[in-house]
């Protein structure tokens, strides 16, 4: 029996291969498995190749998986198109169209015999059994369930759902084209069954992206402003405050450009309503003086930035990781603006969420650094039960307070009550300009000296929050792995693989990126000699920023490249596995040689 | 008797109970301390008390006028007060949202924002003060300097043409523009209450003289003797293309008075979000069961 199955589809842009993935991951939601659903398209803006993955298994699943075990391709041109996207493997299993001519060993792949092939008259069978060829992908959808026991009656219900409102014919049409696709396999069953092992999780389950996830979680946290321009790939994010916040009493606000759009959110803070924007790296650049306004105002604000690849536009439809020196370094004067990252769908919520705690708290910008990734892939997620989940909200000036009121008064732990705009006796300027404790601009060193300290002060309780860090693995383990955002997802897997090989290694994921928590590195890295920080940028910028704050461990490396290349579990075990044998050649201790 | 239909009258307010302790930096006889009296002005008239008020700036001589009064204000970056200003305003529409700043900061580097707050149609008021120069930074070209305009980044003489504001909000389609200047204190003020009062976005531009680097004939004194009220020009404020007329005159003819006034305001954004929030809030999933929208079955 299978218990993990990876599936990848690639197609013509009528040809519906997107739209089956989604039948797919629903089924699998139903049917108790969890799965993430990858999509990519090719440059134009309609029609073109389009491709998705659909990783389910029994187990939770933390990234889309590397090599496929199932590749489908309606025709060949485009699937080649998405080339590393959809890599084939002497175990994957080819099925293609065969009206696409080619002969089963003969397929355009280079370097590899997938372990079976088959050649199925896709399209034929589409306008026998559905008189159109509209019905490839169900035909597809029925050979999946056919070989691999997906979820049969929950494909059927949920294309019954989906066609009801069309026509009766329609759904009749789509049942016989399933049908169809369902009898092809059994009666062509695979040298080797790879039927996935069924589960018994049953109920509700949650089918998101991180964008949706990401606005969700901020209407939860009681975020009724959202402005924005709109930008890939953090778009989806709008879409939703555009349809959702209304019925909040909330305010959506599509801005003439990037500018605004966060301009508009941090009048709306000021005016004492929870807000956030949403962008990529472009419009982060355009954002960043009115961030810095954010600070030194000290309003709270929360800036959503899905990562893409740059600098300037870059590939605005892939994934990377290297927003993170602009988001901890881009603003002028001395600033510590809390950054966080989300690592998967699920924890999108919790990360945001607590992004606006900490907004509110503190009265700062806050940057989600996000992922095109997280952000956009589809993600079964295990209900959240959001009663143990604590909103944070700002602190108001009481009646005593307000009496001699000083909006930047000076406290212990640096964070002054804060009034808003109608309510009586709090009126103060807030201001770009530097200010004394009640707001009045100055141009006194000594005074800008003290608010500076005051205003990086406040933040430090962030620094212990060990909370915003994920470690697994054992304690003492001399071997490390640090990872963030979408690929802590692979490490965590890479983790397992790495255990089961017998390397002694822990992971440190951490959710706060900055301020940097130096004491929970060092309690973390205590009895760390080797180890890797896993990042997708070409400069490993969260290695690079630990190293300014911290002593880092001499054995822990960089493991880093561009974007738009995903890490694969397997390369970063091994890439571990080279660090173990050189700590072994290093100290001679034969514990840290791995199992061959 | 009935003794309880009396109705409490509200306490009135004047023009000191919108100053603030601050001390204006501007230079002894700068146009903007005119500017600044009829704020107080017509705050007074309309009457609602100063926290009720938000008083948001850009960089700049001018921005710095929020600080000078005791309304909430925000002395924010340069060119972007209106984007803040929307902000607040939407998020508190109950708010009274006043917005200034100089010609460079609306024209110039904030220039981008103004139609589209127009086109919005946001109930706020925004006076320009327009001195023709950068005064803050000692004397450089603006936006709405004259061409030809000698000054230390122009020393031989601008070689563009200004900007028109007049024309720039009118032909956006704003629905209330008017012209004030210091040298009619009474009529500043009053153009600028009427501004306040109007239901939508209402444009003002004061044309404020900088004593430091203007020139002699943009000074209080020179204004006097060639400001035209419109009204002494027959000027029917509802009439938009006689208004785009008139507004061609801008650096040649000083008016001052309402230039246009849409008769019938149309909706302001305020009002069909609130429109939009009402027809929905019955299909609001509570906050705390928002992930129900995700649920698979």
């Amino acid at each position: 029996m299978t218990r993990d199955l990876v599936i990848g589809m690639a197609g013509s842009g009528g040809d519906g291969i997107v739209s089956a993935g989604e039948s797919l991951i629903a089924a699998c939601a139903s049917e108790g498995y969890h799965a993430i659903m990858t999509k990519s398209f090719g440059s134009q803006i309609r029609g073109g190749e389009s491709s998705c993955r659909v990783r389910l298994a029994i187990d939770p699943v933390l990234n889309p998986g590397g090599a496929l075990d199932v590749a489908v391709a309606l025709n060949w041109d485009d699937f080649l198109k998405f080339g590393a996207e959809l890599p084939v493997a002497g175990t994957t299993v080819v099925i293609y169209d065969a009206n696409t001519g080619v002969a089963p060993d003969a397929l355009p792949l280079v370097g590899v015999a997938p372990h079976e092939v088959f050649a199925v008259p896709i399209e034929e069978m589409a306008r026998r059994s559905a008189k159109t060829d509209k019905a490839k992908n169900t035909i597809v959808l029925g050979l999946l369930a056919g070989w691999f026991g997906i979820g049969r009656a929950a494909i059927l219900a949920g294309m019954r759902k989906k066609f009801a409102k069309k026509s009766a014919e329609l759904v009749a049409a789509n049942e016989r084209a399933f049908q169809a696709g369902v009898e092809f396999a059994e009666a062509h069953p695979l040298a080797t069954p790879r039927t996935m092992e069924k589960t018994t999780r049953r109920g509700a389950r949650l089918l998101t992206d991180g964008n949706d996830m990401c606005a969700a979680a901020a209407v939860f946290a009681g975020c009724d402003f959202f402005s924005g321009y709109p930008i890939t790939p953090s778009t989806e994010v709008m879409q939703f405050f555009t349809r959702e916040t209304w019925k909040y009493g909330g305010v959506a606000l599509q801005c003439e450009d990037e500018i605004a759009g966060v301009g508009a959110a941090l009048g709306a803070s000021f005016a004492g309503k929870k807000a956030m924007t949403a962008t990529s790296g472009p419009g982060m650049a355009l954002k960043t003086e009115i961030l810095s306004l954010a600070s030194i105002a000290e309003l709270p604000l929360v800036v959503l930035n899905v990562q893409r690849g740059g600098p300037s536009t870059g590939i605005p439809t892939k994934s990377e990781q290297a927003d993170l020196f602009q988001a901890v370094f881009s603003s002028h004067g001395d600033v510590v603006r809390p950054v966080l990252a989300p690592t998967t769908v699920a924890d999108t919520f919790t990360t945001t969420v607590e992004a606006f705690n900490v907004a509110e708290q503190y009265q700062t910008p806050v940057v989600i650094l996000s992922d095109q990734e997280i952000a956009q892939r589809k993600e079964i997620v295990d209900p959240i039960d959001t009663s143990q989940v604590r909103v944070v909200e700002r602190r108001r000036p009481r009646a005593d307070e307000l009496e001699h009121y000083a909006r930047f008064r000076m406290t212990d732990g640096g964070v002054s009550p804060i009034s808003h705009p109608g309510m009586p006796g709090g009126t103060y300027l807030a201001a770009g300009i530097e200010h004394n404790e009640h707001g009045d601009p100055t141009a006194s060193g000594l005074v800008h000296a003290r608010m500076n300290e005051k205003r990086i002060r406040k933040l430090d309780p962030l620094r212990t929050r060990a909370d915003l860090f994920h470690v697994e693995g054992d304690d003492a383990a001399p071997l490390a792995l640090v990872s963030w955002g979408s690929s802590a997802g692979v490490c965590r897997e890479a983790l397992q693989l790495a255990r089961a090989d017998g390397l002694r290694v822990k992971l440190l994921v951490p959710y706060l990126l900055f301020p940097v928590a130096e004491e929970i590195y060092a309690r973390f890295f205590h009895s760390v000699q080797a180890g890797l920080v896993v990042e997708q940028s070409h400069l490993g910028q969260l290695y690079r920023v630990l190293r300014m704050f911290l002593d880092v461990p001499s054995g822990v490396q960089s493991f880093c490249r561009s974007g738009a290349n995903p890490f694969q579990p397997a390369e970063v075990a091994a890439a571990l596995r080279d660090a173990a044998r050189a700590l072994h050649r290093r100290t001679g201790d034969a514990r840290h040689q791995p199992q061959e | 008797m009935s003794t309880a239909t009396i109705p409490v009258p509200p306490p009135t307010l004047t023009p000191k109970d919108f100053k603030s302790d601050l001390k204006p930096i501007w230079c002894p006889g700068c146009g903007d301390f005119g500017v600044l009296q009829a704020v107080y002005r017509a705050l007074s008239a309309i009457g609602r008390p100063p926290h009720e008020i938000a008083f948001v700036s850009g960089i700049g001589c001018s921005s710095r006028i929020p600080g000078y009064t005791t309304a909430y204000g925000f002395n924010s970056v340069h060119g972007r007060a209106l984007p803040i200003a929307q902000g607040i305003k939407l998020a508190n529409p109950d708010l009274l949202v006043l917005v200034a700043g100089g010609d460079g900061d609306g024209f110039s580097i904030g220039g981008g924002h103004v139609p589209h707050a127009i086109r919005r149609n946001i109930d706020l008021t925004y006076l320009v003060m327009d001195n023709q120069i950068y005064g803050l930074t000692k004397g450089q070209l603006s936006p709405t300097s004259a061409k030809g305009t000698k000054t230390v980044t122009s020393s031989l003489g601008s070689l563009e043409n200004p900007v028109n504001p007049l024309l720039y909000v009118l032909s956006y389609g704003a629905p209330f523009v008017a012209q004030g200047t210091p040298a009619d204190l009474p009529g500043l003020a009053a153009v600028v209450e009427e501004a306040i009062r109007y239901p939508g976005f209402a444009f003002v531009n004061v044309q404020s003289p900088c004593v430091t680097y203007g020139e002699e004939h943009q000074q209080i004194k020179a204004q006097k003797q060639r400001l035209t009220p419109l009204a002494s020009v027959g000027h029917d404020p509802s009439d938009m293309l006689q208004a785009l007329t008139l507004a061609q005159a801008y650096g040649t003819m000083l008016y001052t008075g309402v230039l246009y006034r849409n008769p019938d305001p149309p909706p302001t954004f305020g009002a069909l979000v609130r429109e939009r929030q009402q027809a929905l809030a019955a299909g609001a999933v509570p906050r705390e069961r928002i992930l129900d929208l995700f649920v698979q079955r």
